[in-house]
């Protein structure tokens, strides 16, 4: 009941009583709290987190900045690949929210005073100030650096869309004297400030430009590892290896990404201090088996012409040069690659790795796998003349010559047809040692499979053929013919020059196969594999005649002329020359392999030259072992440091 | 005993008016407030002036108090000084003019001149936040902001702000000031930037961008100088000493400690280089 009562001021005075009606409402009320509590609750307590986690990922952001890449060093500490750093100036945009209004009112302010009635839109003012403060911070850079650079209002645009928090790069690649003038003059709290990020530098420049490979731009860096999953993360460029060691060692160079998770108003602007920093550390190095100064011996020795060298440490196959003619300068890739540059690489078809890619006929090399080949199965004996060389012969119906010498070798044992790489020689001893042992044995020494180096596209098409492969392949039958071709090396035999350099280690150690690997590790076992199976008898036949090759066969000029011999050394070698069709018509390939010193063996080598016109005077002698002179001359200079001096 | 509504205002009155006062501040145009700031300051000058003024005239008369015969030996020491240094500058003009004349064969564009203003220090002001000093010259000695200023030790720092009569320079070991500069026998330039000094800590700046090939420690200090490639400082001036210095996280560059000379800290006289060809 409520009762009212008049007073004399006139205001009515209202009692509370036990009115249904007021409870009635009180419990509305109460029920109405009590949703809004249990709403409350629900809200709060049930999808807080939910809610929490909505509003992180609203307001925060992740910047990534990837890791410098690590180091690459050859196999003496000499660094071949490092990190330059690039100096840029650039402009901090979200530090500018401030500036952009003020200007952003100042241009509207202007239209409107100078009555113009075509006022442009709200966006277009806006973009219109936004260039114009940073054309302003722009003009203060060119005031101190003597430049003329002017803001290009569509990267702008773009920056500010996508990238805010980024710095926005007014200019890159500054100058040693340009960042210094930035330094002393830009005021340290300036949202102009210098920033540095490292690109790959070359010390030698084209040196081992294969091997080691190139790095292009990376905007897919992977975070999944990093903290701030889910949140909008904007990544500044990284590097990934594309091709080379650093395309192979990608995981181990990768240096470990940075990040900074921020605080942002709706605008997308940074408001507070970062949340969390980590900064990016430097990937780990690489220390390669290469010395870069046979690297670039090999590389000087070979020169304008077409072709490849590989050395090997016979005891570990570990590589100490690998050289590729025509090369490139591997700075021409830092920071960017530009179109002239790669329009000029492919113009001189400079980016094959002939070392790994090259696939040429073996020419006479292949003699040292027919000569082990007869010797192991008993076709020959060492003192055996099984021809009688008058410079050319039948087989079948086809006539074969003897293309090495004057043509008229007469009798000669097994070391004098090596020394002399007589062709009649071989094709009776290869007819007589047949196709199928002949290439069993080449199989055996691994030249018919990758050598699985670490490095990224190895070729696969190196050939040893036989009859049973020409049947299958091709449909054809073998001939005596096709077995006279393949024990000169010619025919389908193909093989690359790291193969070529394996066999030569693998023969220097009395074995059959050697790994080649790019990776230094100076306690490296010794490789040991399947012995070659040649009595020591044998073997002494064949490496007297690969040292006769260089001492009075075909490779003679590396005794007979003195800016080629290597003094104190005596050397193991054998020479070849096979035909390959090239754009010109069909031209020669030049091959020289060898090892050193005969009596204790550390060194293996092969070279592989290509001819540039048909019909020219070309062989292994005088093209392919000047190269491997080169090499060897610095290799034992280095360990006998008088060899230079004689 | 209840405290009345007016009473209560009365004791709230100073904070009230603190805050008007305040809000009043804050509110008012940029323009007015550097006007009032400027004032301020040129009116508080003099009072700093002064009082170095009065410092000197108690120095005087505190060598005054010595012995005649400390005095004459005092005079004599300074007389040898004068002469050593007259020879020094005699051979520094000759240096010069060779330095000139080699200039001038190998077609080299001229070197930046400065005009030397020496000023006495009037204040010096060292916190957590800025180390300065202010200097008894200014405007009316063409003292410009951005003049470096050095003493024997190398560099003091550069003109922050310029008054009529008195001058605030930035100390080396100021966190906001920076420098280009070059480590003892290395061309490659290095940022230098003055460190959060404490106030009686002994002075120190960092420097950053270090090649990683650079070597120092504290056995083995390197000394840092001005490079002359910012523009502002002429090469070859002494900055102070690396004591440390070690790789960043991200292996391009190394970081490091520099020892300032704490004979920064009591200066009493400076030297104000003063381009003579500003443009």
């Amino acid at each position: 009941m409520t009762e009212t009562t008049r007073n004399p001021g006139g205001l009515v005075e209202s009692r509370t009583g036990f009115d249904p009606r007021i409870i009635a409402f009180h419990g509305l009320i109460a029920v109405l709290l009590a949703v809004l509590a249990c709403g409350l609750v629900y809200q709060q307590i049930i999808k807080g987190a939910i809610h929490h986690e909505q509003e992180r990922l609203q307001n925060e952001r992740r910047v990534i900045v990837p890791g410098p890449r690590g180091d690459i060093f050859d196999r003496n500490g000499r660094k071949l690949v490092e990190n330059r750093s690039r100096f840029a100036v650039v402009l901090y945009l979200d530090e500018l929210r401030q500036e952009f209004r003020q200007e952003y009112i100042r241009i509207r302010n202007n239209y409107r005073a100078s009555g113009d009635q075509d006022l442009p839109t709200s966006a277009q003012l806006e973009r219109l100030a936004r260039v114009s403060v940073v054309q302003r911070y722009m003009d203060q850079v060119n005031a101190m650096l003597g430049r003329t650079g002017s803001v290009d209002g569509g990267s702008l645009q773009r920056h500010l869309e996508r990238q805010l928090l980024l710095p926005y790069t007014l200019i890159d690649d500054l100058k040693p004297e340009e960042f210094a003038r930035l330094i002393e003059r830009l005021p340290v709290r300036s949202p102009l400030q210098v920033y540095t990020s490292p690109t790959r530098s070359y010390p030698y420049g084209e040196a081992a430009a294969h091997v080691l490979g190139y790095v292009g731009a990376n905007e897919e860096a992977d975070v999944s590892e990093l903290p701030g999953e889910g949140l909008t993360t904007l990544k500044m460029k990284g590097t990934v290896g594309r091709d080379g060691l650093e395309k192979q060692f990608d995981s181990l160079l990768q240096g470990e990404a940075g990040y900074t998770i921020l605080r942002v108003d709706p605008a997308g602007y940074k408001v507070n201090p970062p949340i969390e920093i980590r900064h990016p550390v430097q990937g780990r190095s690489l220390t390669t088996s290469l010395d870069i100064d046979l690297q670039v011996a090999a590389e000087d020795a070979i020169g304008d012409q077409t072709g490849a060298a590989v050395a090997l440490d016979v005891r570990t196959g570990e590589v100490l040069a690998m050289a590729s003619e025509p090369g490139y300068d591997l700075n021409v890739f830092s920071p960017h690659l530009s179109v002239a540059a790669a329009a000029d690489i492919e113009a001189r078809k400079a980016w094959t790795n002939i070392a790994l890619n090259g696939v040429y006929s073996p020419g006479s090399t292949f003699k040292i796998i027919v000569s082990t080949a007869a010797l192991r199965n008993g076709v020959i004996t060492p003192e055996d003349e099984p021809a009688d060389c008058d410079g050319w012969m039948m087989v079948g119906n086809r006539r074969f010559t003897c293309d090495n010498g004057l043509g008229h070798h007469g009798k000669l044992s097994l070391s004098d047809a090596i020394g002399y790489s007589c062709d009649i020689y071989f094709y009776t001893v290869g007819l007589r040692t047949t196709a199928e042992v002949i290439a069993a044995e080449a199989k055996r020494f691994h030249l018919d499979r990758p050598t699985g180096i670490e490095l990224p596209g190895e070729t696969h098409r190196m050939l040893i053929p036989d009859p049973e492969w020409r049947r299958r392949k091709r449909n054809e039958t073998w001939n005596p013919g096709d077995t006279a071709n393949m024990a000169i090396g010619q025919g389908d035999v193909q093989v690359s020059p790291i193969l070529l350099a394996c066999f030569a280690a693998s023969f220097a150690r009395g074995e059959t196969w050697t790994k080649p690997t790019l990776l230094h590790d100076p306690k490296r076992p010794e490789q040991h594999t399947e012995p070659i199976g040649l009595t020591p008898k044998q073997r002494a036949a064949i490496l007297k005649g690969m040292e006769e090759c260089t001492t009075e066969g075909t490779a003679r000029v590396l005794t007979t002329l003195e800016a080629l011999r290597v003094p104190g050394v005596r050397i193991a070698g054998k020479t070849g020359t096979a035909q390959i069709m090239s754009p010109e018509g069909r031209v020669d390939e030049a091959w020289f392999i060898c090892f050193a010193p005969l009596e204790n063996p550390t060194i293996a080598i092969a070279v592989a030259i290509q001819g540039t016109r048909p019909g020219e005077n070309f062989g292994g002698g005088q093209e392919a072992s000047p190269i491997a002179s080169a090499i060897l001359k610095k290799y034992f200079e280095k360990r006998r440091p008088g060899l230079a001096a004689n | 005993m209840r405290i009345g509504r007016s009473q209560r205002f009365d004791q709230a009155r100073p904070f009230v008016v603190l805050g008007a006062a305040l809000a009043a501040w804050l509110m008012a145009p940029v323009a007015l407030r550097s006007l009032v700031r400027a004032s301020f300051f040129e009116m508080t000058a003099p009072v700093a002036a002064v009082s170095s003024y009065a410092s000197d005239v108690e120095r005087f008369w505190s060598l005054r108090l010595h012995s005649k015969d400390e005095l004459i030996e005092a005079g004599r020491d300074m007389a040898r000084l004068n002469a050593s240094y007259s020879l020094e500058v005699q051979q520094n003009g000759e240096l010069q003019a060779q330095v000139e004349r080699l200039e001038a064969l190998l077609h080299m564009p001229p070197s930046e001149r400065y005009r030397f203003e020496h000023a006495r220090v009037a204040r010096r002001d060292f916190s957590g936040w800025w180390q300065r000093m202010v200097i008894r010259k200014g405007s009316d000695y063409g003292i410009a902001p951005g003049d470096p200023v050095v003493y024997t030790g190398g560099v003091v720092g550069r003109v922050a702000e310029v008054h009529a009569y008195t001058s605030v320079v930035e100390l080396v070991t100021d966190p906001g000031l920076r420098i280009a500069a070059v480590v003892d026998g290395d061309t490659r330039p290095v940022s230098y930037q003055g460190a959060d000094n404490p106030v009686f800590g002994p002075p120190h700046g960092i420097i950053e961008f270090v090649p990683l090939d650079v070597y120092a420690s504290a056995s083995a200090p390197k000394r840092l100088a001005t490079s002359g490639l910012g523009g502002v400082y002429p090469p070859g001036l002494t900055i102070g000493r690396i004591v440390h210095v070690e790789s960043s996280a991200d292996g391009l560059f190394k970081t490091g400690e520099v020892e300032i000379d704490p004979r920064i800290s009591e200066l009493t006289e400076v030297t104000v280089l003063v381009p003579t060809d500003p443009g």
